[in-house]
C-alpha cells in the first residue's frame, strides 16, 4: 500500500491539474536547473501559468488473470515511467467505488485496471480519476515484448513520440479516446524518471473501429544528438519494440468506472455471446440431419420414379 | 427436437435490448462495418439501442484536455494521414501500414524537435537501462543467428546438389568421350589393316602418307609414369624378384610393403581381379612359403 499522505497534499491533487498553484520552481533539466523565464517564452506562448503535467497512472489487475496478460501488464508498466503498479484486486471490489478510493489512496490522476474474466479475455478500463470519463476495452491480439521476434530496445523511461491516424479526428469518441492516450501514455516532461532522448514512438491506429497500438524503435545514423543529416530523415528505419495489442471500445462512461453511459459500441459482441453462437451453430447439426431427411422422403413421395424397364431383366 | 431460430443479428438485438439502460439520446451510428479480431462476427447492423450521446462526449473531451496553447513538446503527438483501407486480416498489409504511420509521424517529429533545437537522438555512449534487459537482447540474438545459419546451410545444400548434378554430368561426358577414343582407335586400327591387306602388304613409302593414323604420331613408346617403391626401373621380373629379400620383417612392415606395391601399381585399392599373376622368375620363388608352416588345414582361419 501507499504510504500515508498529508491531506494537504491530496488537495493539490484535486483541482484541475492544468494550473500549478505552487510558486514557479525553476525548470529541472538534465543539464541543470535553468530559469523557467528564458524556456517559457520559447516552449510555452502562454504569459503566466506553467503547464506541468503531473500525470499519474495506476496499473492494476483483477485476480486470476493469466501470464500473457499479466507480462502485457508489466510491459506497459515498463513502458510507462509515469506509472504505479499496485496489487490485485479481488474480482468484486473491481467496480466503481473501490477502485477510485484506491486511485485516490496512491495519489494518481489515471487508472489503467486489467480485467481478465474466465482466464480467456481480457478488458482494459482506461478511466481519468477522480471525475474524468472512462472507457471499457476489449482487447484482442495480445503479443508481449518477450516474444523473441520483436527484437527492437529502447531506453527504459524515454518520452515516447505519439502518432495517431487522422481517422481519429472523425467522430467525438474517436477524439475523446485520442486524447485520454494521449495524457496516458505520454510520458510527462519533467518526471522524475523520464530519460533524455526520444528513441521510441507509438503508433496508435484506428481500423476496423479498433484501436491498433505499437511500438518502434527508432534508429537513424547520426553524429550529433540535435541533428540529423540531410539524407539522415530517409534512413530512419524503425524496429518493432513493444508489446501490440488490438482495443475494441465497449462503453464509454461520464464518471470514474461508473456513472451515465456516453457511448456505447454498437457492433460489439461479447466474447460469451460469440462462444455461444458457435455452439449453438454446432449444436443444430442433428436437427438439420433430420430435417433433411424428412425433406428428402417427402420429395421423394411426391415425385415417384417412374417403373424401370429393366429392373426384372436379370431377375429369374 | 425444436429447431432453434439460427439468425445472428436477430438474437444479438434482443440481448442488447435486454442490457440496455437507455438514457438520453439515443441516436444510432453510422453503419460502420466491424469484425472481432478472432471470430469474425459481425453485426450486419448496428444494434438500434446504442447510445452516442456527442453532446456529453464532447463536453468530457473540453473537460479533460489540456489548455490550448500547451506546447506541443508536452504532449509530443502527431497527426498522420491513414487514408486508405486497410484489411484487418491481412498481417503484411496491415503491418506496413502502421509501420509506415510510425515513421510518417517519426519524420515529422523530427524535424520538429530539430528546429526547435532540442537534442533527441541518443549518441553512441549514452549507457542506461534499457527496457528489455541484456540478457533477453542476447536471446534474441541467439535466435537471429539460427536463424541465419538455417538459411546458409539450405543454400549450400542446395549448391552442393547442383555441383552433383553438374558433376555427374560432366562425368559422363568424359566417360563418353573415352569410349568414343577407344572405339575410334580400334576403328582406326582396323583400317590400317584392311588397308594394308588391300595394298597388298607392299612396303612403299606411300604408306606413310596414305595411313597417317592416328596413333601413330611418331612417338616413341613412353613409359608410365607409375613409379613403385624397391623396383628399378628397367626391372622386367614384375617387381616380386626383390620382394622377399630381408625375412626378418614384422607383420606390419610386410603388409605396408605389400600395400605400397599394390597401390603403385595399381592405384589406390588395389587389384580386384586376376589374382594368378606368376611370372617366369616368381614361379619358382617358393621363399614366401615357410616351411612347415602351412602344415595342417589349409582351410582353418588364420
Amino acid at each position: 500500500m501507499g504510504k500515508k499522505r498529508k491531506h494537504s497534499e491530496a488537495n493539490v491533487a484535486e483541482p484541475p491539474k492544468k494550473d500549478s498553484d505552487a510558486p514557479e520552481r525553476p525548470k529541472r533539466t538534465l543539464l541543470g536547473w535553468k530559469d523557467p523565464t528564458p524556456t517559457e517564452t520559447k516552449e510555452i506562448e502562454s504569459s503566466s501559468p506553467i503547464f506541468r503535467n503531473k500525470e499519474k497512472v495506476l496499473v492494476t489487475c483483477s485476480r486470476r488473470i493469466s501470464y500473457r496478460y499479466r507480462h502485457l501488464m508489466l510491459s506497459i508498466v515498463s513502458l510507462l515511467p509515469h506509472a504505479k503498479k499496485d496489487n490485485k484486486v479481488e474480482s468484486k471490489e473491481s467496480k466503481g467505488a473501490t477502485l477510485n478510493e484506491l486511485v485516490e489512496l496512491k495519489n494518481c490522476s489515471s487508472c489503467l485496471f486489467f480485467e481478465c474474466r474466465k482466464q480467456k479475455d481480457l478488458y482494459l478500463w482506461m478511466a481519468k480519476c477522480p471525475n474524468g470519463p472512462s472507457v471499457k476495452f476489449m482487447v484482442d491480439a495480445v503479443h508481449t515484448m518477450e516474444e523473441l521476434k520483436l527484437t527492437g530496445n529502447h531506453l527504459k523511461g524515454s518520452r515516447p513520440l505519439l502518432t495517431f491516424s487522422t481517422n481519429f479526428d472523425k467522430d467525438p469518441h474517436w477524439k475523446l479516446l485520442k486524447e485520454m492516450i494521449t495524457q496516458i501514455f505520454g510520458t510527462p516532461k519533467e518526471h522524475r524518471k523520464a530519460k533524455p532522448y526520444h528513441d521510441h514512438v507509438f503508433a496508435f491506429s484506428l481500423a476496423d473501429d479498433h484501436i491498433w497500438f505499437r511500438n518502434y524503435q527508432i534508429s537513424v545514423p547520426h553524429n550529433e544528438s540535435d541533428k540529423v543529416d540531410r539524407g539522415g530523415l530517409d534512413k530512419i528505419t524503425l524496429v518493432e519494440v513493444g508489446p501490440r495489442f488490438c482495443l475494441n471500445p465497449i462503453k464509454i462512461f461520464g464518471g470514474s468506472f461508473g456513472g451515465p453511459t456516453l457511448y456505447e459500441n454498437p457492433f460489439y459482441i461479447s466474447p460469451n455471446e460469440i462462444r455461444a453462437l458457435k455452439k449453438r451453430k454446432a449444436a443444430g447439426k442433428y436437427a438439420k440431419k433430420v430435417k433433411a431427411k424428412t425433406r428428402r422422403k417427402m420429395h421423394e413421395l411426391e415425385n415417384p420414379l417412374e417403373a424401370d424397364e429393366f429392373a426384372d431383366m436379370w431377375k429369374e | 427436437m425444436v429447431v432453434r431460430k439460427e439468425d445472428p443479428t436477430l438474437s444479438d438485438e434482443d440481448m442488447m435490448e435486454d442490457n440496455e439502460t437507455g438514457d438520453l439520446y439515443e441516436e444510432e451510428s453510422e453503419l460502420e462495418s466491424e469484425s472481432e479480431e478472432d471470430e469474425d462476427v459481425k453485426l450486419a447492423e448496428p444494434s438500434k439501442t446504442s447510445i452516442y450521446n456527442k453532446d456529453g462526449l464532447l463536453d468530457k473531451l473540453g473537460d479533460i484536455s489540456w489548455p490550448e496553447n500547451v506546447g506541443w513538446i508536452h504532449k509530443l503527438s502527431i497527426n498522420i494521414d491513414q487514408e486508405q483501407e486497410v484489411d484487418v486480416n491481412d498481417d503484411s498489409a496491415r503491418e506496413g501500414s502502421f509501420s509506415i504511420l510510425a515513421l510518417k509521424g517519426t519524420r515529422q517529429a523530427f524535424e520538429n524537435l530539430q528546429s526547435m533545437g532540442l537534442p533527441f537522438l541518443r549518441p553512441s555512449d549514452y549507457y542506461a537501462e534499457m527496457v528489455k534487459t541484456d540478457s533477453h537482447m542476447e536471446k534474441v540474438k541467439g535466435r537471429l543467428l539460427a536463424q541465419k545459419k538455417q538459411i546458409e546451410e539450405a543454400d549450400e545444400r542446395r549448391k552442393a546438389r547442383e555441383a552433383k548434378r553438374i558433376a555427374k554430368e560432366v562425368q559422363s561426358q568424359k566417360l563418353k568421350e573415352r569410349a568414343k577414343q577407344k572405339k575410334e582407335d580400334i576403328e582406326s586400327v582396323k583400317r590400317w589393316r584392311k588397308q594394308r591387306q588391300q595394298s597388298g602388304f607392299s612396303k612403299d613409302n606411300n604408306e606413310a602418307d596414305e595411313m597417317s593414323l592416328a596413333f601413330e604420331d611418331g612417338k616413341a613408346f613412353e613409359r608410365s609414369n607409375k613409379r613403385r617403391p624397391g623396383v628399378a626401373p628397367g626391372d622386367r621380373s614384375g617387381g616380386k624378384a626383390r620382394q622377399f629379400g630381408g625375412n626378418g620383417k614384422k607383420g606390419m612392415e610386410k603388409n605396408k610393403k605389400k600395400r605400397d606395391n599394390k597401390n603403385s601399381k595399381f592405384g589406390f585399392g588395389g587389384r580386384k581381379g586376376l589374382k594368378k599373376q606368376n611370372s617366369t622368375e616368381t614361379t619358382d620363388d617358393f621363399r614366401g612359403f615357410n616351411k612347415g608352416e602351412s602344415t595342417g588345414n589349409k582351410k582353418r582361419k588364420r
